[in-house]
């Protein structure tokens, strides 16, 4: 490299930065209101965004976080500038204890009466002080129309010994011991020690016929035929759903796990009103149909239901019956207790 | 005597183990299905919903800007700091910065990260895009520094004092005779800062601000909907990128030397 044309490199290279610096902080300058939004990627219809800046005349910036965990250390770490968070409903509790979020101004959110009441009664949040419910995934039961006769959408069907060796559930103790504490009527939050033991005979005679428990092969397993039932997640059921017609998924009739991001407004937001009114915009009826039909995860809004296209209206992946819904729970944070479930899951890890 | 076929054929097993994998994503960026595994026909579809992601190249945009910033700025202060340990090696408190510089590549990222986002919070830096830059360029320094001073161990420093004898200002000395011995070293060092930065998750995602999003933290994010064939695409189109630039930059390096040689 010649010292001129170095030179010369290095100063594009100066003039290219003070360029880019000028051109991103430009955007920075006084001018419309700017609502900061942190969430996972994905996760709004982007013409519902540019809809909502148009009609609040403001701008809004996403970013996106990868787990639940790292966005909690990051704002505990002193973090700020978000306005509206998405985190999974266990996460709101500990934001909550940890005054790190807003209480709502009920007020300002006129289209909260559009949100779905039998999902509230299952909420953690039911009277939605902190946060309102945003997006829904279940956990429950994909299975191969070909290859299972007679299906039926119970837990019991792990029990079956005829798809011995072609059965997988998922190496989540919450979940699969959950799916046990249902099947013989229990709460999925149970912390009763007799419950549990009850639950844990259960997970062992179905350990006889699973070929594993495991959390990501499943979707590849049941997309090839290698298994033929899987307990597994909604949203990556539907993704498996979309290469192979084959699959069907089902939510037992005992009732499952339900989990759900909700909005919240971050503590020291600089603009909340602002955040209210993105959160109301997410619950008109209309928007939060287009959504779930983008993302293919449910907004629990009882309103958009009817506006919901029949193919997602059909599949149990997204769209739970009520009477079933009814029977369905989330995942609390169960803090010291949690410690049952691994001395439980450990015996059933172990036992033959 | 018969040459030994033992060189080629480690080269050809490290080479299919370094590039293989690489080899897979690049297919797997033109395979139609959505899970890799089963191929469902050649399809150009990852690459048409790329250019429907704004999301993506804002990231983009945000990742090299501050990739090219924090190569600048680790650059001048690594080759200074390298210049300054290279010389007055001999003192005790010389010594001690050594040390310093070599911290940063032994301390856990994850630590890096939120002690520094503390510290930008204590002082009260509003987070974005400046405290990224200022992230990176933290730990670039150390590295920068270091590749220098390998440079600088075997430079005859003779060649400068020669030219400070023919009447060379000191500037003129450094400029015309000490950065353009010292450019391979430097091309080295400014390489390496670049990659750093563009890849770096852990501490970028501590540091990051709101509408500072950069290229790593959005891919992270994507996971959660498994929508891997778009992050094949963009990778795709990133080595194209950089296997094209690293071949033009040699052309003209070659052109350059033929006419240097004239």
């Amino acid at each position: 490299m010649s010292m001129r044309a170095s030179g010369r490199g290095l100063f594009l290279a100066v003039l290219a930065v003070v360029i880019g610096w000028t051109a991103a902080c430009g955007g920075g300058a006084k001018g419309p209101a700017v609502l900061h939004v942190y969430t996972w990627s994905d996760y709004i219809k982007p013409e519902l965004i540019t809809r909502f800046e148009t009609e609040h005349a403001c701008q809004v910036v996403i970013d996106t976080f990868d787990s639940n965990e790292a966005m909690y250390a990051k704002l505990k770490a002193g973090a700020t500038g978000y306005d509206v968070i998405t985190p999974t409903s266990y996460m709101v509790s500990l934001m909550k204890a940890q005054d790190m979020i807003l209480p709502l101004d009920h007020a300002l959110l006129p289209n909260l009466v559009h949100v779905d009441p039998e999902y509230l009664a299952i909420a953690i949040d039911k009277k939605m002080e902190y946060s309102v419910p945003y997006m829904l995934t279940n956990t429950g039961l994909a299975y191969l129309k070909s290859k299972v006769e007679n299906f039926e959408p119970t837990w019991a069907m792990f029990g079956r010994e005829d798809l011995k060796g072609r059965m997988v559930m998922l190496n989540d103790m919450r979940e699969t011991i959950g799916g046990a504490l249902k099947y013989l009527g229990y709460s999925l939050n149970s912390v009763n020690p007799e419950e549990l033991e009850k639950a844990k005979d259960v997970v062992l005679g179905w350990k006889k016929n699973l070929a594993k428990f495991e959390n990501e092969q499943y979707k590849t397993g049941i997309a090839s035929g290698e298994f033929v039932l899987v307990h597994g997640y909604s949203g990556d059921i539907l993704q498996v759903q979309a290469e192979n017609d084959d699959i069907a998924f089902a939510m037992p009739r005992e009732g499952g796990s339900l989990s759900c991001d909700d909005l919240v407004v971050a503590k020291e937001a600089k603009e909340a009103k602002l955040a209210h009114a993105f959160i109301n915009f997410l619950h008109d009826p209309d928007v939060a149909a287009q959504n779930t039909e983008f993302i293919q995860y449910l907004c629990p809004n009882k309103d958009a239901y009817p506006l919901l296209s029949e193919a997602i209206r059909g599949n149990g992946g997204i769209f739970l019956a009520p009477e079933i819904k009814a029977k369905c729970e989330v995942l609390a944070d169960l803090g010291a207790d949690n410690a049952l479930y691994v001395k439980v899951w450990d015996e059933i890890k172990a036992g033959k | 005597m018969k040459r030994s076929r033992f060189p080629y054929i480690v080269t050809a097993v490290v080479l299919v183990f370094f590039y293989l994998p690489i080899l897979i994503l690049v297919i797997e960026s033109f395979n139609a299905s959505r899970f890799g595994g089963a191929w469902r026909g050649f399809s150009f579809r990852w690459y048409a919903r790329l250019f429907h992601e704004p999301a993506i190249w804002q990231a983009a945009k945000n990742t090299l800007l501050i990739a090219v910033s924090v190569t600048c700025l680790s650059l001048i202060l690594g080759t200074m700091s390298a210049l300054a340990l290279h010389r007055f090696a001999k003192s005790r408190i010389q010594r001690f910065h050594y040390t310093l510089i070599y911290t940063p590549l032994v301390v856990p990222e994850i630590l890096m990260g939120i002690s520094l986002l503390m510290a930008f919070v204590a002082v009260g830096v509003r987070l974005g895009m400046l405290t990224i830059v200022l992230a990176h360029a933290t730990f670039c320094i150390s590295y920068v520094a270091l590749t220098v001073l390998g440079r600088l161990q075997d430079f005859d420093f003779t060649i400068v004092e020669a030219a400070r004898d023919l009447g060379a200002t000191s500037w003129t000395a450094t400029r015309r005779v000490l950065l353009p011995m010292l450019a391979p070293g430097l091309a080295a060092a400014g390489l390496i800062a670049f990659t750093l930065s563009l890849d770096d998750f852990v501490i970028t995602f501590f540091v990051a601000g709101p509408g500072a999003e950069t290229l790593p933290l959005h891919v992270y994010s994507m996971i959660k909907h498994g929508a891997t064939p778009l992050i094949n695409a963009l990778s795709t189109l990133l080595l194209a990128v950089t296997f094209t630039t690293i071949f033009l930059s040699q052309r003209l390096n070659k052109s350059g030397a033929l006419e240097g040689g004239q």
